[in-house]
């Protein structure tokens, strides 16, 4: 998850500019100063203040890092990195074939990235947070005293005491595909590796308790029936009818429109497709930008180029129903960008610029901006 | 782990290079303990290149404990200006890599920045500790620049090197996969997932390249997995969760456009675990693993625990309870969630193993079993292969009205120990 939606954004950009003489450090009063512990660090999303949200899949929890990178970016140099895996790797020390770039995102105040980046692929890999600034080198953040705070998602259920040979643990897991921060929470996809059950969950922020997941259940054109239990890849929080909603791409990319109001612990919210974009991919990631006074969605995903997605009848929309057959498309409208090709990563680095890890020749990862489209 | 690690390390100090003739102890700008200045000579003494140095500098790696994979780069013959001029509040952070740096790889330094970790000057020495764990096999090069030191001139002279190799992982047992559930020759055709399990931990990373689902000609079927960037591993990274693309699920009576359901009704696959892939410690798995099967008609009935057999055991015995499925459940959740609560109340600790394709459930209690009324409780999150859940199948068609939702979370079976 990227930012959020660039109507949201703007509001709070304005509100941020008149109110943060008042506000400022509000929202990071209560962290407390020290190291947080990551077991990993998954999904980021940016929030105001410069606050940096973390997932940690394996020790599922959504940890808030103060940055203090709240210094507005200047000037008009772009970000890029050639082989940004080889430079992470080296200092790191060790080789490109053992860092895993798993989400990136853009400090949308200062304009610096923010990788999360797994030290290894095996069970002992290390966490480590990157930061690139424009003109600048990859550099490893240090968290050894910043200030934060933490919220853990409800545990696993253990259900009974049982053992399996002398081996007495829990193998379930729930792997976050992806978190977000609209106005004052956090947004929280998560998806099982036992049950197929797709979670959403909306934080308050600053944290207080972590509410149960809420199921989603959502109809899925391509497929004819109510789609229950399918995982959210990637979603955006944008505004509907002037309602906050998430935008969700689920795999085989039909594109879901979420109230978030409905997302209350043990509810069952029903969501309404808004585009079926087509079969054989898989979405990685979404962002949200105006081009024209309009906003448009670009959605990266496997195996086609970026998707563009006219946002303008999203409130007129009609839900689809019936079943949408050939692969074809229906929805809201959209068109493929063929020359973003390679796409990893993606967030939208200012209001002309999208920044991109993409795939170059030779296996090398380059962290670079691109015109939005 | 820590054994081999344990075993990398006594001969990693054969693989230090120690890039100077070292100035006798008497000459060292602190005093070097014996025991220290012996374990520095020894490894010397293994050292592959020196190159003789003007100043008497001297750069040596200082393998760390013998369970971890750390190691320290120490400079000596600095002068006490020198050693002044760095600890002075006028010495900014971002010149420490100026002065010394260590590169992973012998790469061209010039292209790739050094390595992260911590400067100190300690008893008259340099160090460096590098903030992350060696990897084995990798070759680091500490690079101390004399002519970058505060206060030299440039070209005063030349870079000292020194290289530092923990020696690869060596051959051990190699991994293997052990066994895929289900564990059935038959699968429906809206078959939900696999469960790969591994001897060892695996490595992440592009796993889905590694993994093949073939048709009985051997032809690839085209993207049958549910592809997750995060992927599915239990804790310890031994067990891969496989969910097959619910956009590839055939479903109901229509069938899916495009690319088609992964699994037809009738037909033979086979599901290939490539060599290729990677463990937990770099070395590929030892074999190809294949897992062949049929696929049978689709089951979009919920289980129903009503229609399930339990063994009860004899009071006073460790005989397991055996609970016979008429279908095979889910392996990780009818091994995690069905559980025995005993008269009292209070869950039964004991082992569950699945037998029979996963048809049988048997819990071998830690205690001799007590006569009284037990419970068999049946969470209705349990699945069967085909994901439907107990009370709710994986489909929920709205429009055929397929609306069966249970309030109570649990399915309570009772039996008799008598």
């Amino acid at each position: 998850m990227k930012q959020i939606a660039t109507r949201s954004l703007l509001a709070l950009l304005v509100l941020g500019l008149f109110v943060q003489g008042a506000h400022a450090g509000k929202l990071t009063a209560d962290m407390k100063e020290g190291k947080p512990a990551f077991q990993s660090m998954g999904p980021l999303a940016f929030g105001p203040e410069g606050i940096l949200f973390v997932a940690d899949t394996k020790g599922a929890a959504i940890t808030a890092i103060a940055t203090g990178d709240t210094t507005p970016a200047k000037g008009a140099k772009l970000l890029k990195v050639d082989g940004v895996n080889q430079k992470i790797a080296a200092l790191l020390g060790t080789t490109a074939d053992q860092v895993l770039i798993e989400d990136m995102v853009v400090n949308p105040i200062s304009r610096n990235a923010y990788l999360a980046v797994s030290r290894g692929r095996g069970p002992d890999a290390v966490p480590v947070l990157v930061r690139v600034k424009a003109d600048s080198q990859p550099e490893v953040v240090s968290l050894d005293k910043v200030k934060f705070s933490r919220a853990e998602l409800p545990d696993a259920p253990v259900d009974g005491v049982v053992t399996q040979g002398n081996r007495q643990n829990n193998p379930r897991r729930e792997s976050i595909t992806d978190i977000g921060f609209l106005e004052d929470r956090v947004l929280i996809a998560g998806l099982s590796n036992e049950e197929f059950s797709s979670t959403l969950r909306a934080i308050p922020f600053p944290f207080k308790t972590v509410i149960n997941g809420t199921s989603a259940e959502i109809y899925h054109g391509a497929h004819g029936r109510f789609e229950t239990r399918s995982p959210v890849r990637t979603f955006v929080p944008f505004t509907v009818a002037k309602q906050p909603h998430l935008l969700a791409a689920y795999t085989c990319t039909p594109l879901v429109q979420f109230p978030i109001d409905a997302l209350k612990p043990d509810a069952k919210i029903m969501g309404k497709t808004v585009a079926e974009l087509g079969n054989r991919n898989r979405p990685l990631d979404m962002i949200v930008y105006q081009k024209g006074g309009k906003d448009y969605l670009l959605l990266a995903n496997s195996s086609r180029g970026v998707m563009k997605i006219s946002t303008d009848q999203i409130d007129s929309v009609e839900k689809i129903e019936a079943p949408v057959p050939d692969g074809n498309k229906k929805g809201l409208p959209y068109e493929t960008v063929e020359s973003w090709t390679g796409i990893d990563q993606l967030d939208r680095l200012d209001s002309q610029y999208a920044l991109v890890v993409r795939c170059a020749e030779g296996g090398s990862l380059n962290l670079e901006a691109l015109p939005l489209p | 782990m820590t054994e081999t690690f344990r075993r990398l390390h006594r001969t990693a100090t054969l693989l230090a290079v120690v890039a100077v003739h070292l100035p006798p102890p008497s000459s060292l700008p602190v005093r070097v303990p014996p025991a220290l200045f012996l374990r520095q000579a020894a490894a010397i003494s293994q050292g592959l290149s020196s190159s003789p140095q003007p100043k008497g500098y001297s750069v040596r790696w200082l393998p760390g404990p013998p369970e971890g994979r750390s190691a320290t780069v120490q400079v000596s013959g600095l002068s006490l200006v020198a050693l002044g001029a760095l600890q002075s509040p006028a010495w900014r952070a971002v010149n420490w890599n100026r002065v010394l740096a260590v590169y992973a790889g012998q790469g061209n330094s010039t292209d790739l920045p050094p390595m992260v970790g911590r400067y100190r000057i300690h008893e008259g020495f340099l160090s460096f500790e590098p903030q992350f764990p060696l990897d084995p096999g990798v070759a680091y090069r500490a690079e101390f620049r004399p002519d970058q030191l505060p206060g030299a001139h440039s070209g005063q002279s030349a870079p000292i090197v020194a290289v530092f190799k923990l020696p690869s992982i060596r051959e051990g047992p190699r991994t293997v996969v052990q066994q895929v559930f289900p564990s059935s020759a038959n699968l429906p055709e809206n078959l939900l997932k696999f469960y790969v399990h591994f001897s060892a931990p695996m490595s992440r990373g592009r796993i889905y390249e590694h993994i093949h689902l073939r048709d009985a000609l051997g032809k690839e079927i085209e993207l049958p997995f549910l592809e997750i960037d995060e992927e599915l591993w239990d804790p310890t990274m031994t067990r891969l969760t496989l969910f097959i693309d619910p956009g590839r699920i055939k479903r109901g009576v229509l069938p899916l456009e495009e690319i088609g359901p992964a699994l037809e009704n009738g037909k033979n696959y086979s599901l290939v675990i490539d060599s290729a892939w990677k463990d937990g410690v770099g070395k590929t798995l030892q074999a190809s693993f294949e897992k062949r099967f049929k696929v049978v008609p689709p089951d979009r009935d919920p289980p129903n625990p009503a229609g399930w057999k339990i063994q009860a055991p004899r009071p006073g015995t460790r005989a397991p309870l055996v609970v016979a499925f008429p279908e095979s459940m889910d392996h990780a959740l009818a091994q995690r969630v069905i559980h025995i609560v005993t008269e009292a109340g209070e869950v039964l600790p004991g082992e569950v193993t699945l037998a029979d394709q996963e048809r049988q459930w048997l819990f071998v209690p830690t205690a001799s079993w007590q006569s009284g009324t037990h419970q068999l409780v049946v969470p209705t999150t349990l699945e069967d292969l085909a994901g439907n859940n107990i009370g709710k199948p994986f489909e929920v068609d709205l429009f055929e009205g397929v609306q069966r939702r249970l309030t109570t979370p649990t399915v309570k079976l009772r039996f008799e120990v008598r």
